[in-house]
This record gives C-alpha cells, sequence and structure tokens, in this order.
C-alpha cells in the first residue's frame, strides 16, 4: 500500500517508466550527478578585466545550457579558480583536475601560464580549453602534439590581419612606421609579423622608432615625446588593456593624433575605453574576435551584448567569446562522442577525438578546433568611426577575416607562410 | 624532549603523507620543501643577524632559472648537479650584492635588497633571448641520484621519489643551518642583532660576519628555488618580483623567526593556508594581508612564539 | 624632456609622503603606493560625480585635490594601526606596510573592480601650447606647477612655522621633544596623515592624463624608492632632486636608448649607492 511519500513516487516513476510518459515530479531520481566544469580565471592585474570578461561568458553559456537541459542530461557545475602567476596556477589546475575532479578546464590568458599549465594537462591527462595564452615557442616546444590541451589562436594573428588591412587602406600613404608595444612576446610578435607583412605588401616603409614599454606603464609622455620626435606617419601599437587609452589620450594631447595614422590591433578588447574625445577617426581598430555591434551580428551576439550591457552597463569583448566557444564547443563534442558511444558518457580521448575539428556556433559566428588543437574564430577589425550614438569609437565598416586566413596553418611557420602569399 | 618528539612526528607525518593517497595535495606540499629550505636562510638572515630582507626572491629565482637553464638549455639532468650549481651561483651573486646592501642596515638594507629584487625581475623580463621573458624557461624533470624513473608518470614522479627528495634535502638543509646557528659564526651573529657596536667592540668584524650571512642565506635561498619550479616545469620572472619577496617575509613571519623550526612551520601554513582561502574568496589577498597585519601587531613571535607560550604556561 | 619633468612631479608627490612620514617616525611606508592608487581612483569618481551634477568642467582640479584631501582621512586610521608597533622593530613596521598593500589592492578592486577608470576629457580642458614644434597639454604645466608649489609650501611648513619646527624637533631627537611638552602622537598623526595625503593628491591630479588601472600602487613602489635612495632618505630636497632625475632619466632613456629603458632606473640607483651611498642630500645616516 501506499503509506508513505517514497513509496508513492516510486509508484508513479514506476507508472511514468510503464506508459513512457516524462515525469518533472521526482527531480531525485531523474537527477544524475552534475558535470563539473573547472575554470581559471584572472582576478587581479591587468589581466583581470580580460579575466572577468570570460568569466562573463562562461557563465551565459552555462546558464543557457543549464536551461535547456544540461549536456546530456547533466547539469553544469563550474568551479572557478584564479590564475595567477604560473607556479600558482598550476596548483589551482592540478586541484581543479585531482581534488575537485573537473572533467574539463577552461580558462587560461598569460603566456607563460599556457606555457606551464600545458604540459601538466597532458600529463594529468585533464582536458584543457585555453581561452588565450598561446604562445608559438610553446607550441613549438613544450607540446607539439598536444593531446588533452586546446589552445587559442595564435598570438599574431590580429597583427596579420590590421597589417592586412593597413597595406590595403594606406598603401602609397605611408614612408616611416613607429611601433609601441609592450615588451613581451605578445608585443614582440606581433611588430615582427606588422614588419614583414609591410615587406611584403612592397610597403617601402623605414621603421623609425620602436618603443617597448612594460606591461602596467601608465605614463607614456615621454613615449609620446620620442614619436613626436621620430615623426613617423604611422604608429602601430598592440596595447590591449588599460594602457591603450592612456596611450591614445597623451598621444591626442601632444598633437600626434592629427596626421599620424594609426594601427591598433587589440585596442577593441578595450573598446568602451577608447574614447572620442581622443581617439581619432581613421585608425585601424581590431577587436579580436568579438564586435558588439557587428553589422549582421547573430541573434545569440545581439542578444549575449544585451544581456552584458543590462547586466554590467557594459558592452563586451573578445575574451567573452572565447570562453563562450570553449563551453559550447565542449558540449557539442561531449554529445557528439556520446552518440557515437552508444548513449554513455564519453571518456576524455573520445571527447578530444570529437573535439578535433569540430565546429559550433558561438557569439562570434561559426568557429572550431582544427586537428592540431588550435582554435579557429573570425576576427572583426575596421577603421574608426566617430559616427555612433556612444561616447568611444566604433568601426565601420567592419572587416571580417577567418582565422583560415590570417593564421598559419599546422606545421608552417610563420615567415614561411607569409612570403608564400600571393599579393 | 617535547621538542624532539614534535619534530620526529612532524617528519613522521611528512613522510607518510604521499601515501595517505591524495594526490593533489602531495603535489600541493611540495613548494613547502624548496620554501622550507629558502626561508632557513632567510632566518639566518633576519632572526639571527637581524637583517630584513625585501629581495629573497631574487636567489629563489636564481636558483629556478638555474634549474631551468641546466634541464632546458644545457641537458643536465641531475638534480645534484643542479642544486649545487644552484648553490654555487647564489654565492656569486650574493658576493656583490651583498657588499653593496650589507653597509646598510635596517630600513635601507630593506630597500637595498628590494631593489635589487626588482632589478633581477627586470633582467630576466629584458633580455628574453637569454632568459625567456616573461615566457619563463622551462624547467625539464630532472635525475634523482643518477635515475630517471621514466617508468613513473610525472604525477607519481613528483609524489614519489621526488618528494622524499625533496624532503631529504630539507633535512640536510636543516641539519646544516642547525650547526650553523650553533656554531661561533652564529653565536657572532646573534651578537651584532642584539647590538653591532657592542659586538664590533668584542672583534667581532660587523661588516664581515653580515655579508656571511648574507651569502649563506642566498645559498639557502638558490637550493631552495631550484627545488620550487620542478613541479611547475616552468621558472618565470614573476619568481623575482618584491611581492614574492614580501611572501617570503610573510611565511617566515607567520612561522616565528626567531625560531629555528619557525621558517619550515611558517611555509607549511602559508601554503594550506592559501590553497585554502583561494578557493573561498576572490579577495584572499585581503584576508592575507590581514592575518600579516594580525600577526605583526598581536602575534610578532609568530606560531612558534604562541606554541612556546603554551608550553611555558603550561609547565 | 618636459614629459620627464611632468612625471617627475608626481613621483615627487608620492616620494614626499614617503620622505615626510620616514623623516619624523622612521617608518618606510609600502603602502604610499595604495594611496595614490586610492587617491588615482578616488579622483575619477569625484570628478565623473562632479561633471555629472552640472559642474563647470574648468574646476576639475579643485575636486580632485579635494577628493585626495578627503581621502587622506584615512591616514588617521592606519596611524592608529601603526601606532601599535611604533616601538618594534622598524622591520615590523615595514610588514604592517606590507599587509596595507596587500589589503588596499583588495578594497580597491572591491570598489571600483578590475576594469581602468579613466575621466576621457578633462586633460584638455585647459588646451594647449604651442611651443617650438611641441605641443603640451596646459595640464601637464599645471601639474609640475602644483607639484611645486606644494614642495614649496612643504618647505615653507617646515621651515618656517612652529608646526614645521615641532616636527623637525620630533624627527631630531623624539624624547627631547617629549620632555620639552610636545603632544608626540599627536604630531605623528597630523605628519602621517599629511604624507598620506600627499601621496592622494599625487594620484588624483595624475589621473586626467593617465588611468586607474589595478596594481597601479604596486608597480609605484619601486620608482618611489628609487626616488628616496638617490635623494637621500628623510630629506625633502632630496624627495625633488631624486624625483627630477629618475623622471628625466626615464625620458632620455626612451628617446634615445629605448631598449633599457626598464633598467635605467636601477643602474642610477647603484652608481648612486656607489658613489654617495647617504643619497644627495642625506640626513639619516647609514
Amino acid at each position: 500500500m501506499i503509506t508513505n511519500r517514497r513509496t508513492f513516487i516510486k509508484v508513479l516513476a514506476g507508472a511514468a517508466a510503464a506508459t513512457g510518459a516524462r515525469l518533472d515530479v521526482a527531480p531525485a531520481l531523474a537527477h544524475a550527478a552534475p558535470v563539473r566544469i573547472g575554470v581559471l580565471a584572472a582576478k587581479a592585474g591587468v589581466t583581470a578585466p580580460v579575466g572577468e570578461s570570460g568569466l562573463r561568458g562562461t557563465q551565459f553559456a552555462v546558464d543557457r545550457i543549464n536551461a535547456a537541459g544540461g549536456i546530456a542530461g547533466r547539469k553544469v557545475e563550474l568551479v572557478v579558480e584564479e590564475e595567477s602567476n604560473p607556479k600558482d596556477t598550476v596548483e589551482r589546475f592540478r586541484k581543479l583536475a585531482l581534488q575537485t575532479k573537473a572533467e574539463v578546464i577552461t580558462g587560461g590568458i598569460s603566456t607563460a601560464v599556457g606555457l606551464a599549465v600545458g604540459p601538466v594537462s597532458e600529463e594529468l591527462k585533464a582536458l584543457w580549453l585555453a581561452w588565450d595564452a598561446t604562445t608559438q615557442k610553446g607550441v613549438e616546444e613544450t607540446i607539439p602534439k598536444p593531446r588533452y590541451a586546446f589552445r587559442s589562436v595564435d598570438n599574431e594573428a590580429e597583427a596579420v590581419m590590421a597589417s592586412i588591412l593597413a597595406a590595403r587602406q594606406f598603401k602609397g600613404k605611408i614612408k616611416t612606421v613607429a611601433g609601441i608595444n609592450n615588451d613581451y612576446s605578445y608585443g614582440r610578435d606581433n611588430w615582427a609579423a606588422f614588419l614583414a607583412i609591410m615587406k611584403k605588401f612592397g610597403m617601402n616603409v623605414t621603421p623609425v622608432v620602436d618603443l617597448w614599454p612594460k606591461l602596467g606603464e601608465t605614463n607614456f609622455t615621454s613615449h609620446v615625446a620620442a614619436l613626436q620626435q621620430a615623426k613617423p606617419d604611422l604608429v602601430f601599437s598592440s596595447f590591449w588593456s588599460g594602457d591603450a587609452p592612456i596611450l591614445m589620450k597623451q598621444a591626442h594631447a601632444a598633437g600626434l593624433t592629427q596626421g599620424t595614422k594609426f594601427v591598433l590591433t587589440t585596442a577593441g578588447g578595450v573598446h568602451e575605453s577608447m574614447k572620442k574625445a581622443f581617439t581619432p577617426e581613421g585608425a585601424i581598430m581590431g577587436y579580436n574576435s568579438l564586435y558588439f555591434e557587428a553589422p549582421n551580428a547573430s541573434p545569440l551576439l545581439r542578444e549575449f551584448s544585451k544581456w552584458h550591457q543590462e547586466r554590467f552597463k557594459e558592452w563586451p569583448n573578445y575574451e567573452s567569446d572565447h570562453a563562450y566557444f570553449t563551453i559550447v564547443a565542449y558540449k557539442a563534442a561531449v554529445e557528439k562522442a556520446s552518440k557515437a558511444a552508444g548513449g554513455k558518457w564519453p571518456t576524455t580521448e573520445q571527447t578530444v577525438e570529437a573535439l578535433e575539428g569540430i565546429e559550433v556556433e558561438s557569439l562570434s559566428g561559426r568557429r572550431g578546433y582544427r586537428s592540431d588543437h588550435i582554435m579557429e574564430a573570425s576576427y572583426y577589425q575596421g577603421v574608426t568611426t566617430h559616427k555612433n550614438r556612444h561616447d568611444f569609437v566604433t568601426i565601420d565598416p567592419v572587416e571580417v577575416m577567418s582565422t583560415k586566413q590570417i593564421q598559419k596553418p599546422s606545421g608552417t611557420g610563420l615567415y614561411d607562410w607569409i612570403n608564400s602569399w600571393s599579393v | 624532549m617535547s621538542l624532539r618528539l614534535a619534530v620526529a612526528a612532524a617528519l613522521g607525518a611528512l613522510a607518510l603523507f604521499p601515501l595517505a593517497g591524495r594526490d593533489y595535495y602531495a603535489t600541493l606540499m611540495l613548494p613547502f620543501f624548496g620554501y622550507g629550505i629558502a626561508l632557513l636562510g632567510l632566518n639566518l638572515l633576519f632572526g639571527t643577524t637581524g637583517l630584513l630582507s625585501f629581495g629573497h626572491a631574487l636567489f629563489v629565482a636564481l636558483g629556478a632559472y638555474t634549474a631551468a637553464f641546466l634541464t632546458s638549455k644545457l641537458g643536465v639532468l641531475d638534480l645534484e648537479v643542479i642544486l649545487m650549481a644552484a648553490a654555487v651561483a647564489g654565492a656569486v651573486i650574493a658576493l656583490p650584492t651583498g657588499l653593496l646592501c650589507v653597509r646598510y642596515v635596517r630600513i635601507y638594507f630593506g630597500m637595498l635588497t628590494l631593489a635589487f629584487g626588482m632589478l633581477f625581475y627586470s633582467f630576466l623580463l629584458k633580455f628574453y633571448a637569454v632568459t625567456g621573458g616573461d615566457e619563463g624557461m622551462r624547467v625539464l624533470r630532472p635525475r634523482l641520484l643518477g635515475l630517471a624513473w621514466a617508468s613513473f608518470g610525472k604525477v607519481e614522479f613528483l609524489t614519489g621519489p621526488f618528494y622524499y627528495y625533496s624532503l631529504a634535502v630539507l633535512v640536510l638543509g636543516a641539519v646544516v643551518m642547525w650547526r650553523i646557528v650553533r656554531s661561533p659564526f652564529g653565536l657572532g651573529l646573534r651578537a651584532i642583532r642584539e647590538n653591532a657596536g657592542k659586538a664590533e667592540f668584542t672583534g667581532v668584524d660587523v661588516r664581515r660576519y653580515r655579508l656571511s650571512a648574507f651569502v649563506v642565506a642566498a645559498v639557502f635561498g638558490a637550493v631552495g628555488g631550484a627545488l620550487l619550479p620542478i613541479p611547475t616545469g616552468l621558472a618565470d620572472p614573476l619568481l623575482a618580483y618584491w611581492t614574492h619577496s614580501g611572501n617570503l617575509v610573510f611565511m617566515l613571519l607567520l612561522g616565528g623567526f626567531g625560531n629555528f623550526f619557525g621558517p619550515v612551520l611558517g611555509a607549511f601554513v602559508f601554503i594550506v593556508l592559501q590553497d585554502q582561502v583561494m578557493s573561498i574568496t576572490q579577495y584572499w589577498r585581503f584576508v592575507f594581508g590581514a592575518i600579516l597585519a594580525v600577526v605583526v601587531v598581536f602575534f610578532p613571535q609568530g606560531l612558534t612564539g604562541l606554541l612556546d607560550r603554551r608550553q611555558r604556561a603550561g609547565t | 624632456m618636459l614629459g620627464g619633468v611632468f612625471h617627475a612631479a608626481v613621483l615627487f608627490l608620492v616620494a614626499a609622503g614617503l620622505q615626510l612620514v620616514f623623516g619624523v617616525q622612521k617608518i618606510l611606508n609600502l603602502a604610499c603606493g595604495s594611496f595614490y592608487a586610492l587617491g588615482a581612483y578616488a579622483g575619477v569618481s569625484a570628478v565623473s560625480w562632479a561633471l555629472a551634477a552640472g559642474a563647470p568642467p574648468p574646476i576639475f582640479p579643485l575636486v580632485l585635490v579635494g577628493a585626495g584631501l578627503g581621502l587622506a582621512l584615512v591616514g588617521p586610521v592606519i596611524e592608529r594601526l601603526l601606532r601599535t608597533i611604533y616601538d618594534r622593530d622598524e622591520s615590523f613596521q615595514l610588514l604592517l606596510t606590507f599587509a596595507l598593500v596587500l589589503m588596499f589592492e583588495d578594497v580597491i578592486r572591491f570598489v571600483w573592480g578590475t576594469a581602468p577608470h579613466q575621466l576621457s576629457s578633462a586633460y584638455l580642458v585647459y588646451g594647449q601650447l604651442r611651443v617650438g614644434g611641441l605641443v603640451i597639454p596646459v595640464y601637464n604645466l599645471v601639474v609640475i606647477a602644483a607639484g611645486g608649489a606644494i614642495a614649496a609650501l612643504m618647505g615653507f611648513l617646515l621651515a618656517r612655522t612652529r608646526f614645521g619646527r615641532i616636527v623637525r624637533a620630533t624627527a631630531e631627537n623624539r624624547g627631547m621633544a617629549e620632555a620639552m611638552g610636545v603632544d608626540v602622537s599627536r604630531v605623528y598623526v597630523r605628519v602621517f596623515t599629511l604624507g598620506v595625503a600627499l601621496g592622494t593628491v599625487g594620484g588624483a591630479l595624475v589621473i586626467p592624463a593617465t588611468a586607474a588601472v589595478n596594481e597601479m600602487g604596486i608597480d609605484l613602489i619601486v620608482e618611489a624608492f628609487a626616488v628616496v635612495v638617490i635623494g637621500g632618505l628623510g630629506s625633502m630636497r632630496g624627495a625633488v632632486a631624486g624625483a627630477l632625475i629618475v623622471g628625466i632619466m626615464r625620458a632620455v632613456a626612451v628617446a634615445t636608448y629605448p631598449e633599457v629603458e626598464m633598467l635605467a632606473i636601477y643602474v642610477v640607483v647603484i652608481a648612486v649607492l656607489v658613489l654617495r651611498p647617504a643619497g644627495l642630500f642625506a640626513k639619516a645616516a647609514a
């Protein structure tokens, strides 16, 4: 007889099973263990805004996935650890893999962290989907054939696209160039790529000065003065954090923005700080893989932008897209591998196989992972304009290039690849 | 008597720890050995000689990069060689820096050591052709006692042979430091800390003693630093940043800087605390700052001081 | 060159705060950078509110100074905390200020978040000057003038006023000053607050030209230390000289040999230490 709740539910569930009906009345029975996704997010320092952006993209993805029933029926549970210096971040990664037993770990922004975490992911056989943190030296030396680590787009992709646009835009109009980049691998790689592409396109430009302020510098008055003295026709900068608007502000105050052309490969990452008050029109600016007002933006991007603006009073930037992509790519891979495994939850190796070559719909459009575990994405860059309803610059027209065009194919060196172009 | 018992118990616990089967916590303990050794040196400088260095991370980073350079650039994988090379590197760099720094005391000394630490950090960042810059330099898995332990996966290696090797190095370092502290040299250092003028009067060459303490501390720092990056697989410039030096001093103070076992206890508690607090709140720096403030104001003798007081109160 | 002087003006303000507190209380305040950062963030908030409330743009420097001074109210609170360890070894004081650095970092993150904060148009409210081939924002000159004015004011305060005499007496010999009836604890509170104010006002004044970013205080410490080492600990004149040397040195390095920009500062520090260990204007002996 049905004397208590437990028996009642059992009977009900049995009846439901018998009739094939779906009952939401006994969540305890239908509930399977949640799938833990670990996230390494930077919380302090110059990468903190990027980490925050990534977390927001992650949260958006997870909310939607859970609302739709989870991944293959399992709800997603996020466990966030902080990305700081390589030593501590490796410990956090190990914690997520060994202690928290996360089934996949996403995140990672700084190059050094990427170099440290990559080998650890391989040795622990822990699936790692990085947001950024790619360095070619690391790719070639530390883990040439990664199995469990999936990396982001190459460092120089932004510079490649911006240089191509600059060549198109400024051919015949510039004779001298100057560079001001952060003094670390990302800055150096971008400047070198720019010079190589200028050469390839026969631009005949001479670099007159290159400056290397440290990451986190907030005073560029001396640098601007040096630029003024050198009088370049074009200034190239790969600044991506708070230093981008500071540079423009100080350059503008010194009169440098009149007459000098600017190429800002990644300033779109802090686009809301690039105010019209000091950022000129006619500059080439890159937004990495997410432009918040893309003219043919997908409904997904529009929904995300709106949600982001309402919730945080800010417009989103590219890290949200990288983070979102890792989550939905994982989901798609798991579901694909699960089907192939006859409905069971796939092993890490099976998920890895499914991830290779996968394509999903992300905030920036359709993108995926190459078989060599490097991300494919669409990049958004363009010429700055003041004709908008914001107090910061936007780009118009918006150029879109896929990493299939601006990222070197696997196994090729960057300069060999550039030399092989037909222009 | 009970001290010996406590030490034996701690050693026993440490030795048995990896066997408890929790891999993550075993790997978490690994920096403890490196830091313990580095802090033994810092304690000699601060606890015994009275010189507070805010640049000790320089030598820790130096040791780390020595390990990186030897393993990944020169193919030298024997950890014994690496540790000795780190010790030599520490001494070599400590001599000129020490000569400059020990001319000053107290605040000046702290400032100067901070400046030198940051100089090394800038050097590591700037000369990327040699040091790898912001990307750091890889540290390959070393051979222990001539054996590569190739059949062990990295985690097994770390929680097994490497764990016990590091423990042995720490014990060895502690024994050496014990001898140093108890030697006439150590007595001289303590005299200098109490009253430098008086010590000079009794024939102690203050400057030479301080320099020697500085060099010994640097050697310990570098040896500890050489062990530190092996679980990470990478030596990066942030190891030399001044806040890392600050953390080292924090650990020392937490454990109790006058006491011989203070550094080791401080390293242990700091690592455990950091692991727990970091997972709980993103404002862990605030928590740590508050803990440091509380220790400085209320428990300047650190945890060993607390234990001492308890013991004395109990007898 | 002028850029170097601009940077020097800001450095002077922070270093002056350091020097003052050290000269009187023998505390080396590692948190001086944190006060600078606090001043910067608060400056952005204050001016943004003022402008939103309809204040006319040209008065913004007053708002900035006001924000800096307002924040200096944390001075007495912090001093109270430091007071507990005045009698202890200097190392403890250094450590306590390090604890403050850690705490302030998170306080700033908690209040203002991690994104950069800036003022977009305040910098050019006073327009620009064309000198030779160069364009200089007038605001740079305002900051340099403010730095100079504050330096002069500090000099006057310390040399000519009663308060200044009391401060100097306490710095020379605390015991003697106490015996003469000076309320030393009150002097300490005031001096510390003044030191904090110099830092916060410095941070606020520089913000129109730059932006407030995470960990800006931690980076500034090293430069501030270089300034006091070069100028000599405890000396106000040393703060001026040191700041000018560091600021101009950097400008020169960037213009001539950008490769060593980061290292130039340390080269100068070590050179000064080797040639003139006590700094250029040292009062406190090694």
